[in-house]
């Protein structure tokens, strides 16, 4: 079986386990419409309150917001063996079988888990591109929409690309760090708005080093018809591309830091 | 009588400060937060100033921050003991089960929380005016606020042992206490100052219970409440320590007549 065919039985196997308790499952999931509601909300009221965020209108804030939490939250959905599990399968020591198979290690962790009770978190981001979308008048073409795809897929990649740093560090460290949570909870958290607002420092972190900015914003920007850097127009398309260069490039760190694994013993 | 409880709270702080590792890896990462969201209330009064001073925002997003871990702690201990059945062991002790436990998660989060809270605090006084923590609005309302952040404690406490007192009748901590720790973080303004609510919101959520944990001593803190209306303030939050306190007394009763221990 190839490893994307795995990757696909292993994902439905893993939401038929998640979904074994019912009730359980239901009230996780209604924990999570909470927590990203009140995410919402609180955007919500800022408008209410602020009207616009410098040269940014309610409806751009929305369209924002949502490009963010559909990209993070699809990516915890599918690709929770990486943001969630690792760490336990480093200090269980299951790494080691992981590391006997004939697949590869990145593969077999990305199958190890799903999760689906972000399915909310994902309706709520796409609620709020919809609001954006009718608030800010957006006229949508062909071009719009497969910049948006784009930028949701590299940034889906990003996202993974940063809880691999994590996943480095675990692989040394046996305990999860949670230093790296200000990168990649940080990240989301200061990308749902859009990054010209913040100070230079961190605006600087957000496009050259963790760049949210260049995978999501500015084909954010782009459908808006408010560029977010006075760059050319192509840049939109080839932008989100360091998404995908920084997942690529932690991919091969994480196969290296595989090479000095030294078990956890027991 | 009290001696075992004051037993209790006691080693439960001393093994809260044991984890200083943890505690620097937190500290970074909620000054991370923290001057992410003092960036962004900047931006926007840069747009539209409001009655209420930037100074006042930034002050409320750093208590919040520094008193984060008082707010959102819980016994995972006691968790883990409700989901193997090992709390049946618990019920063999010759103490109060409710008040055991009352101590545990008091100790862990006042501990906790000065462990974060007072380098964060030394950190934001140090930032400049607008960015960071502003001195108290009189040396009256500071101690209002410690009077008040004390209850905020005592009530927080009470909250979380309902938690648990519900997560022992479903038995999967999960869903219960998950969905009440989210419905907090929002109501008590972790996520969004409550000064920034619709101005409606706030004087009825003043009244509920999650505010009476951090938003009230903040409030007096910054001034917002005048130290002449502390009574009221210390008031509600008595009523709301003591109401909880009651219903959780009776909860934790009737769940030790009819427990279902899991595990075998």
């Amino acid at each position: 079986m190839g490893p994307f065919r795995l990757y696909l039985k292993s994902t439905a196997m893993n939401m038929r386990i998640r979904m074994q308790y019912p009730l359980s499952f239901l009230m996780q999931t209604l924990a999570q419409l909470v927590m990203e509601g009140g995410e919402l909300l609180a955007v919500i009221l800022i408008v209410d309150r602020f009207d616009t965020l410098d040269r940014w209108t309610g409806g751009d804030l929305y369209f924002f917001f949502g490009m963010m939490s559909v990209t993070f939250y699809l990516t915890e959905f599918l690709g929770r063996g990486v943001t969630g599990t690792f760490p336990s399968i480093v200090r269980s020591g299951q790494l080691d079988t992981l590391l006997l198979r004939p697949r590869g290690v990145l593969t077999q962790v990305l199958c190890s888990d799903a999760d689906p009770r972000r399915i909310v978190c994902i309706a709520v981001g796409i609620a709020a591109l919809c609001m954006g979308s009718a608030a800010s008048r957006v006229r949508w073409t062909f071009l719009k929409a497969l910049a948006l795809g784009e930028a949701i897929l590299c940034g889906m990649l990003l996202t993974l690309g940063l809880f691999l740093i994590e996943a480095v560090f675990c692989i040394f460290s046996v305990k999860s760090v949670e230093l790296v949570n200000a990168l990649t909870y940080g990240g989301r958290s200061a990308c749902q708005y859009p990054v010209d607002i913040f100070p230079r420092p961190l605006r600087t972190l957000f496009t050259a080093a963790v760049p949210f900015a260049l995978t999501l914003q500015i084909p954010a920007a782009y459908v808006l018809d408010k560029p977010l850097f006075p760059w050319p127009a192509w840049t939109v398309f080839v932008c989100p591309l360091s998404g995908a260069a920084v997942f690529f490039a932690m991919a091969a760190v994480f196969r290296r830091a595989l090479k000095r694994y030294r078990s956890t013993g027991s | 009588m009290g001696r075992a409880y004051r037993a209790v709270f006691g080693m439960r702080a001393k093994m809260e400060l044991q984890y200083r590792g943890a505690v620097l890896g937190g500290f970074v990462c909620q000054v991370f937060f923290g001057l992410i969201l003092v960036s962004l209330y900047r931006a926007l009064y840069r747009g539209r100033p409001q009655a209420l001073p930037i100074e006042t925002v930034a002050s409320y997003v750093w208590l919040q921050q520094a008193f984060f871990r008082m707010l959102l702690s819980s016994d995972n201990d006691l968790a883990d003991k409700i989901r193997t059945g090992d709390i049946a062991y618990d019920l063999c002790r010759p103490v109060d089960m409710y008040r055991f436990y009352y101590a545990r998660i008091a100790a862990q989060k006042l501990v906790g929380s000065l462990l974060r809270g007072v380098p964060m605090i030394v950190f934001a006084f140090l930032l400049p005016k607008g960015w960071g923590l502003m001195p108290p609005a009189s040396p009256l309302a500071l101690l209002c606020a410690l009077a008040s952040l004390t209850l905020g404690l005592l009530c927080v406490s009470a909250m979380e042992n309902i938690t648990m007192g519900i997560t022992m009748r479903t038995l999967d901590p999960r869903g219960v206490q998950a969905l009440l720790n989210l419905l907090m973080t929002l109501m008590a303004g972790n996520i969004l100052p409550l000064t920034l609510f619709p101005d409606a919101w706030q004087r009825v959520l003043s009244f509920l219970p999650w505010t009476q944990m951090l938003d009230a001593p903040i409030r007096l803190y910054t001034g917002v409440r005048e130290t002449s209306s502390v009574w009221g303030v210390l008031g509600v939050q008595i009523f709301w320590t003591a109401a909880l306190g009651l219903l959780g007394m009776e909860l934790w009763k009737r769940n030790r007549e009819k427990l279902v221990l899991q595990g075998g």
